[in-house]
């Protein structure tokens, strides 16, 4: 069993096997850093409970394609503060099929999509000038007529 | 550019806007999380208020990319690729990020921004297109797509054009949108004006090609440092090839002939590594290492100025242009009619039916590959509708002018 510490001092135990899923992790193993624990500084508790709830179901149900498919389209639908903890938690612990799952989610909510949509979506702020504004504004009505 | 240099710049765009942004301190730990090289920035004092940035604006670049790639690579055709334009107008981040995910027509087929309609079309194939006519009003229209029939109301405008007869000459004013003719914003991407008789044109842009000098009556010539932030070219109407028709030797029995000369495009384009310039997608007043346009102070080139009322109009040129000639058809004893293989893509006879051909030139040697390559084709599949079918070197506006000059040629020419 690895234990994992995550940035505010939740423990997690799971199975090497299970763990090795992540690139981050495995590599720890290898390199002997995970004799008591491994401590990921970059990844809180609530968010490594929910990458360990993934990995555990990919581990376990391993060749239940049906079953994994509607595993994922429910694991994301999460709020979007969780998405993004979770995307940066994938990325910092190199867990391609968890990344491409969270990365694709959030390609799709993209779809369709008004520019001012996309940024209250994200509450992204506009930070173009007036003048660069105006231009964006002539591609957009051309990409919309 | 990498990835790091991006993210070097955008460090410094942000760097330099702290007055209007503030990172959180959560955004600090968050910053730190994954394997991007971001190291947590110490909120910077600011004196006006405080605009907090998402996240989202701030996700590590190889996680933008991958999802603005995903985007783009999904909505390939219109109308869902305005998802991509979408993108680029999000914010400054998501902006940098789409610039490096679109690839050029010429790379992919695709077109995407409008400046796409200014660059070259693919290498091995055409991008296929219809134009619709309107003559209650004059005006053109050309949409992406294989015919109205096939695409129908989801064909995507490209470009429109309205024709504007004048005592001497005509001029068709081709703009990005089709109700607005302006020529003094920015939907104006240019202009073809005939002589009186229709067989000579001339194809005017609205900005000059890059890489090219341009010469203009009354304008002072800079050379500006490309790393600096360059000023926001003059629109103008900067010659970018002139077309000419004549009759051939069975004057009106026969098809008459085309020329066009590419000013813009030297021959050498088609050669292996070839290339042609082209203004980039995002060359505006949004970048500050835009365009590679450079204006040569004394310029020295051959170029004649041709004097006309405002906006001032100048020819660039380069020393080898690409010359491109229609192809011959053949004579169908059986049918009784001149025939080109138009490959299904032009249904129904008509003199205004072309498709042109690198023209043989005596200084450049074109490969054999490349001598039978149809570069432009242009025909008739009903009433008022045509199809046109344009690949590299010509761009759409190029290969759009080209053919509104087709529906202007007078009797006295066919």
């Amino acid at each position: 069993m690895i234990v994992l510490n995550s940035s505010d001092g939740a423990t997690f135990e799971v199975e090497e096997s299970v763990a090795v899923q992540s690139q981050t992790i495995k590599h720890m193993i290898e390199d002997n850093c995970a004799d008591t624990s491994i401590p990921l500084p970059n990844v809180n508790g609530v968010t490594l409970a929910r990458v360990l709830e993934y990995i555990k179901k990919h581990a376990e149900a391993k060749d239940d394609e049906e079953g994994l498919k509607s595993f994922d389209a429910e694991f994301v639908k999460v709020d979007q503060a969780s998405l993004f903890e979770i995307i940066l938690a994938a990325n910092y612990l190199d867990i391609k099929g968890l990344l491409d799952l969270t990365c694709q989610t959030v390609a799709d909510q993209i779809k369709d999509l008004t520019v001012e949509e996309v940024r209250a979506i994200f509450n992204i702020m506009n930070d173009f000038t007036p003048e660069e504004e105006a231009k964006l504004r002539n591609d957009h009505a051309w990409a919309f007529e | 550019m990498s990835l790091k240099s991006i993210f070097r710049e955008l460090r410094g765009i942000s760097s330099g806007r702290e007055t209007k942004w503030r990172k959180q301190g959560e955004k600090k730990s968050v910053l730190g999380c994954g394997r991007s090289h971001i190291a947590p920035e110490s909120p910077q004092p600011s004196v006006f208020a405080v605009v907090q940035q998402s996240r989202w604006a701030n996700l590590p670049i190889e996680l933008l990319f991958d999802i603005i790639r995903r985007v783009e690579s999904s909505e390939t055709s219109w109308p869902a690729r305005r998802d991509v334009v979408v993108c680029a107008a999000v914010c400054r981040s998501w902006r940098e990020v789409t610039k490096e995910v679109v690839r050029t027509p010429e790379q992919c087929g695709l077109l995407t921004f409008p400046m796409s309609l200014k660059q070259p079309g693919p290498r091995d194939y055409p991008i296929q297109c219809f134009i619709r006519r309107e003559r209650g009003t004059s005006t053109f229209r050309l949409y992406l797509g294989l015919s109205p029939a096939l695409s129908g109301n989801a064909s995507k405008l490209l470009l429109a054009a309205k024709k504007i007869r004048r005592a001497t000459k005509t001029d068709f004013v081709i703009s990005y949108s089709a109700d607005d003719y302006s020529r003094a914003n920015d939907y104006y991407v240019g202009k073809l004006r005939s002589n009186f008789l229709g067989t000579k044109f001339i194809v005017y842009d609205s900005y000059p090609a890059c890489n090219s000098p341009v010469s203009s009556s009354g304008q002072s010539h800079v050379r500006i440092p490309s790393k600096k932030v360059l000023p926001r070219l003059p629109l103008g109407n900067y010659s970018t090839a002139s077309i000419c028709y004549e009759l051939n030797v069975l004057r009106t029995r026969g098809p008459r002939r085309m020329h066009c000369t590419m000013h813009s495009i030297p021959a050498s384009t088609l050669q292996e590594g070839g290339a042609t310039p082209a203004p980039e997608a995002f060359r505006n007043c949004l970048d500050g290492e835009s365009s590679s346009c450079s204006f040569v102070k004394g310029s020295t080139q051959e170029s004649t100025f041709i004097k006309l009322p405002l906006p001032p109009e100048s020819i660039q040129s380069t020393k080898n242009p690409l010359v491109l000639r229609n192809k011959a058809p053949r004579w169908h004893e059986q049918l009784q009619c001149w025939c080109l293989n138009f490959k299904g893509r032009v249904t129904v006879a008509s003199v205004k039916n072309f498709q042109l051909v690198a023209a043989m030139n005596p200084s450049e040697i074109i490969p054999v590959e490349e001598q039978d390559k149809v570069i432009l084709q242009f025909g008739k599949i009903g009433k008022d509708i045509f199809t046109m079918d344009y690949r590299y070197p010509l761009s759409a506006f190029q290969a759009f002018a080209i053919c509104l000059s087709s529906f202007d040629t007078k009797p006295a020419c066919e």
